[in-house]
């Protein structure tokens, strides 16, 4: 890697983002031929230079089998919350309840706390609140809540969603940090329990 | 009718009617959290359903991909949106206490206001 020298570095940074462009000129024109790619690639080329945008040290990975599962899971949290959701419009809305939660975040990556505060306004009764990046802290409202009872649920859909997105997205040391503090967090749990 | 159309002829009512009572449901809610709770889920199913029962009328894959980007980019602007709000309607001090089980936000604000010794400059105060 250090035979390589900045300038290419940037460039080749950049690169998976003006192919994203690319695929979506194509598909935007519907059509793959040589001359819509190649004035794809100039468009986004161009729109990245013009715009000036960051080049984001994008340092992630693809799992397709934890992907698959994330995908499988926010579907059907979606389609089970879109209908819990019909089932209370129409029984009463006014005495649902929700709550908000704060859930310690266990990894420490931007691009994956982003996801996750992304993701988990797809899934089941719940919404990203608030965002705190330094305590790595993430607000989440959830719904509906009938008691204190089920504020843990709502918690661990949190924490679960969040490991789906780390392992299906996270660089090895990322998934390694993640269960370093996870490792941590348990062993905090379990060392003083009337501490919270 | 083929198997397309049988297809089409659920999935595009069914898409309907998972907006429908999305947008019912932004009616009834008494809160503004429980409202984009209501409008946001159910609209996105009802927009993959009606999109998925736009597909099959296509004649083929390639044509249809378009219709994917639009999911696609629903997905990615869809949390964007709902988080905003979310925030803003913290913020400006919306959500009522009185439909909430449990508030972790307004204690930790209120810790931060309490460290900080001095009230009303936070960026994350609530009025």
């Amino acid at each position: 890697m250090n035979a390589v020298n900045g300038a290419g570095m940037r460039l080749l940074g950049r690169l998976p983002m003006v192919l994203w462009l690319t695929v979506m000129w194509a598909v935007l024109w519907g059509d793959a031929s040589p001359g819509t790619l190649i004035a794809g690639f100039a468009v986004g080329a161009g729109c990245y230079v013009a715009a000036r945008l960051p080049h984001l040290p994008v340092r992630l990975r693809f799992r397709p089998l934890w992907a698959v599962r994330l995908a499988v899971r926010i579907l059907w949290d979606l389609l089970a919350s879109s209908v819990q959701m019909a089932y209370f419009t129409f029984d009463r809305p006014h005495r649902v309840r929700g709550a908000i939660v704060a859930v310690p975040l266990r990894t420490d990556s931007d691009l994956l706390m982003a996801m996750v505060s992304g993701g988990l306004s797809l899934v089941t009764g719940s919404q990203t609140i608030e965002l705190d990046r330094e305590g790595g802290v993430i607000y989440v409202h959830g719904i509906p809540i009938r008691g204190e009872g089920d504020v843990p649920r709502l918690r661990r859909d949190v924490r679960r969603i969040e490991e789906l997105f780390v392992r299906a997205f996270g660089s090895t040391a990322d998934i390694a940090d993640f269960e370093a503090t996870e490792h941590a967090m348990h062993a905090a749990r379990a060392a003083g329990r009337e501490e919270r | 009718m083929t198997a397309t159309d049988w297809a089409t002829a659920v999935l595009l009512p069914l898409g309907a009617l998972f907006a429908l009572t999305g947008t019912i449901g932004m009616v009834r809610f008494p809160t503004l959290l429980g409202r984009m709770h209501a409008s946001t889920k159910p609209d996105t199913v009802a927009l993959l359903l009606i999109l998925a029962g736009a597909a099959f009328r296509l004649p083929d894959l390639r044509t249809a991909l378009p219709l994917a980007l639009v999911a696609v980019f629903q997905f990615m602007t869809m949390p964007v949106l709902a988080q905003t709000l979310g925030r803003v309607s913290y913020t400006r001090g919306m959500v009522v206490a009185e439909h909430l089980v449990t508030d972790e936000l307004e204690d930790a604000l209120e810790k931060r206001r309490a460290e900080s010794g001095r009230t009303g400059t936070g960026p994350g105060e609530r009025d």
